[in-house]
């Protein structure tokens, strides 16, 4: 059989494009419904491990009726009177039940079995929560093979918007990118246009302007927490000045500014050669036409090179800002103080070190919202960048 | 002209201080014996007493020594992290290599139902910040046993749509005359990509694959999401060893912090045209 053209293009077409497109539905598709889905439940991976846990059953009964399984005169209707499953559950197996199983076990454990099985020392060896849950409930064992956390609504955001913690990470996201941004681009367009002078090493100040951003943020982070700690080499420099010695990292006020302004020096270089790129391909006779007219520098600089350079301007920017809001690794580091921390360390906070994964995800949601308004804002202003 | 060369030397210098300032503590020995007397090096000592006109040099008024590079493989599984990192970084380049350069193609030439819309959403994805899909991910991996092992690092990353998009970019700029060429000889389209497109793409594929490759190198948030045996670290991971609440191994997290930076340094210097084209200018037309 042979097939036509346009139909072997069609598959191979889909062979080609399959790893990317099963990568992009499992790994952002389904994970962006997945954190919605969270965001309004009380997802708490703590509690879904509760069902894997193993106990031995024998000891849990003990605990319960307060009789050892080999005593003599043991008569199995006192003890089945004396069974309460729920209480059996939470306090004597120690699982945290809600309201829909609390009621499945009290209508559908089956305490005969196990007070018999219990007598007959059967129930002597480990076995984990599901399992024995699976063996035990006459029906409805399934609501405790799988944990599904609970569904919340709104309380979450609600939440969020009464802790002052998501504001202040909010807060701190938001001036980190408002200071970080402009002056990265102001610098990384000085730096360009002092490069871009006919001058000796070029090649040489590039290499070493690319360098920070290249390297490990971990690494960075690292060298600059011995620069910036208290008997640290900055200090000794500014002491020389008469400055006195700063916690940059512990002071609440000069963390942020600090790790700031180690992103400024990562980042600045790196863009520069943005920059540099662009004012390479603008044709020189624009600024020799100025220089003839004895315009000045900075004048030059204002009026001609930043005008000219705003489509990779607002490219930078606009990258930067993204970038900022999301900042983690240097906070990670050199953060040890809730004042100082950012939105997306908050979101790991309360994902991986308070387990509350649901909490966290609906914070990740409402950074989500803010990026997405960001992101159309520059389609606007970039599609009208193109009309110029 | 003056200016301009105080700026750029003025800024070389700010660039350059911190890496040398690390590297001159991690050659500073933990302690040193004068005179039969032995003490611990105070590398917070001010002046630092750097006296490079000795052999060995002198920092913090200790003779310099290659010690901490060693001791860091000795107190830290460091030589594993390296294992780690290398196979972390490569696996995942390689995956960018082949299913990158497979669905730029595609979608770059191949016509096939629905082309559109996927794209489309994978331009969609990028709005998307990697905080919102992290904890669901990381549920994934937990629920496929993937923690601690090669798998849950490199799974979620063989490709991307960045490196679609770049592909996707050169594959358009390339003539159509030599595929139909090939073609018309009878080549099929699988053919033709292997034979014909292939061979040309070096430049745009190694581009891809080096900045994938220093992108995952110095990957920091999912390794440490994925790994929490100390075997299965990367050395971003790792770095976090050197120091406790109440002490910081200043000397080894420096040694460490040089010897993951270095190669980076060295791929850079190589390949720096590379470098510079990627990142940048295709950034710009997306």
């Amino acid at each position: 059989m042979k097939l036509n053209f346009k139909t072997r293009e069609a598959m191979v077409g889909y062979l080609f494009a399959a790893p990317i497109i099963i990568t992009i539905l499992i790994f952002t598709i389904y994970p962006v419904f997945a954190g919605l889905y969270y965001s309004f439940t009380n997802y708490q991976p703590t509690e879904a491990q509760k069902f894997n846990m193993t106990f031995v059953p024998e000891e849990s009964v003990s605990f319960h009726l307060g009789v050892f399984p080999d005593e003599e005169g043991l008569v199995k209707n006192e003890l089945l009177s004396l069974f309460d499953p729920v209480t059996f559950l939470t306090l004597d197996m120690g699982v945290k039940l809600n309201a829909e199983q609390k009621e499945a076990v009290s209508s559908f454990l089956d305490t005969d079995k196990i007070v018999e099985d219990f007598l007959a020392g059967r129930l002597n060896s480990s076995v984990s929560v599901k399992d024995f849950m699976k063996e035990y409930m006459s029906s409805k064992s399934e609501l405790f093979t799988r944990y599904v956390p609970e569904f919340v609504g709104l309380k979450n955001f609600r939440e969020m918007f009464k802790d002052q913690y998501f504001w202040i990470s909010l807060k701190n996201a938001f001036v980190y990118s408002i200071v970080v941004v402009p002056i990265q681009t102001l610098l990384a367009i000085l730096l360009a246009v002092a490069a871009n002078m006919k001058i000796m090493g070029q090649r040489f100040f590039k290499t070493v302007f690319f360098l920070p951003s290249i390297s490990s943020s971990a690494a960075i982070s690292m060298i600059f927490w011995l620069i910036y700690s208290k008997p640290g080499v900055l200090n000794r420099f500014l002491s020389t000045f008469g400055f006195q010695a700063v916690d940059w990292l512990n002071e609440p006020n000069t963390a942020l500014g600090a790790i700031m302004v180690m992103n400024i020096w990562t980042t600045a270089g790196y863009f520069m050669i943005t920059f540099l790129a662009a004012l390479q391909s603008i044709p020189s006779s624009i600024y020799e036409a100025s220089q003839l007219d004895g315009a000045k520098f900075w004048k030059t600089f204002w009026k001609i090179t930043v005008p000219l350079l705003r489509p990779q301007m607002l490219f930078v920017s606009i990258m930067g800002i993204i970038g900022c809001l999301q900042v983690f690794d240097q906070i990670y580091f050199l953060i040890k103080n809730m004042r100082n921390i950012t939105i997306s360390y908050y979101i790991y906070k309360n994902a991986f070190e308070y387990h509350r994964m649901g909490y966290a995800s609906a914070i990740a949601m409402v950074l989500f919202l803010i990026i997405f308004a960001i992101t159309a804002l520059q389609r606007k202003l970039i599609k009208e960048e193109s009309y110029f | 002209m003056i200016i301009a060369y105080v700026v750029l030397i003025l800024y070389a210098v700010v660039s350059l201080f911190p890496f040398l300032w690390s590297a001159i503590v991690s050659l500073t020995p933990m302690r040193y014996t004068e005179n039969g007397v032995t003490t611990g090096t105070d590398i917070m000592k001010w002046p630092p007493e750097i006296n490079l006109f000795k052999w060995p040099p002198e920092f913090f008024g200790a003779p310099a020594t290659g010690e901490n590079y060693v001791q860091v493989f000795k107190i830290t599984p460091y030589a594993r992290w390296i294992l780690n990192t290398i196979i972390y970084a490569a696996l995942v380049t390689i995956g960018h290599l082949i299913f990158d350069a497979l669905g730029g193609y595609a979608f770059a030439r191949l016509r096939f139902p629905l082309r559109d819309l996927w794209f489309a959403l994978f331009l969609a994805t990028l709005m998307i910040p990697g905080h919102v899909t992290l904890i669901p991910n990381y549920n994934l991996m937990v629920r496929f046993g993937f923690v601690n092992t090669y798998y849950g690092l490199f799974l979620p990353k063989l490709t991307g749509v960045f490196g679609i998009f770049l592909m996707r970019q050169f594959f358009m700029g390339i003539p159509r005359e030599m595929e139909e060429a090939a073609r018309i000889d009878g080549a099929s389209i699988i053919k033709t990509y292997f034979k014909v497109v292939l061979p040309i793409s070096k430049p745009a594929i190694s581009a891809l694959a080096i900045y994938i490759f220093v992108g995952t190198w110095n990957d920091f948030l999912w390794p440490l999401l994925m790994t929490s045996r100390k075997e299965m670290f990367t050395l971003t991971v790792g770095l976090d060893f050197y120091r406790t609440s109440y002490y910081t191994y200043w000397q080894y997290m420096m040694a460490a912090s040089i010897m993951m930076t270095i190669p980076m340094i060295i791929i850079f210097l190589i390949f720096q045209r590379q470098f510079i084209d990627t990142g940048v200018s295709s950034g710009v037309k997306g």
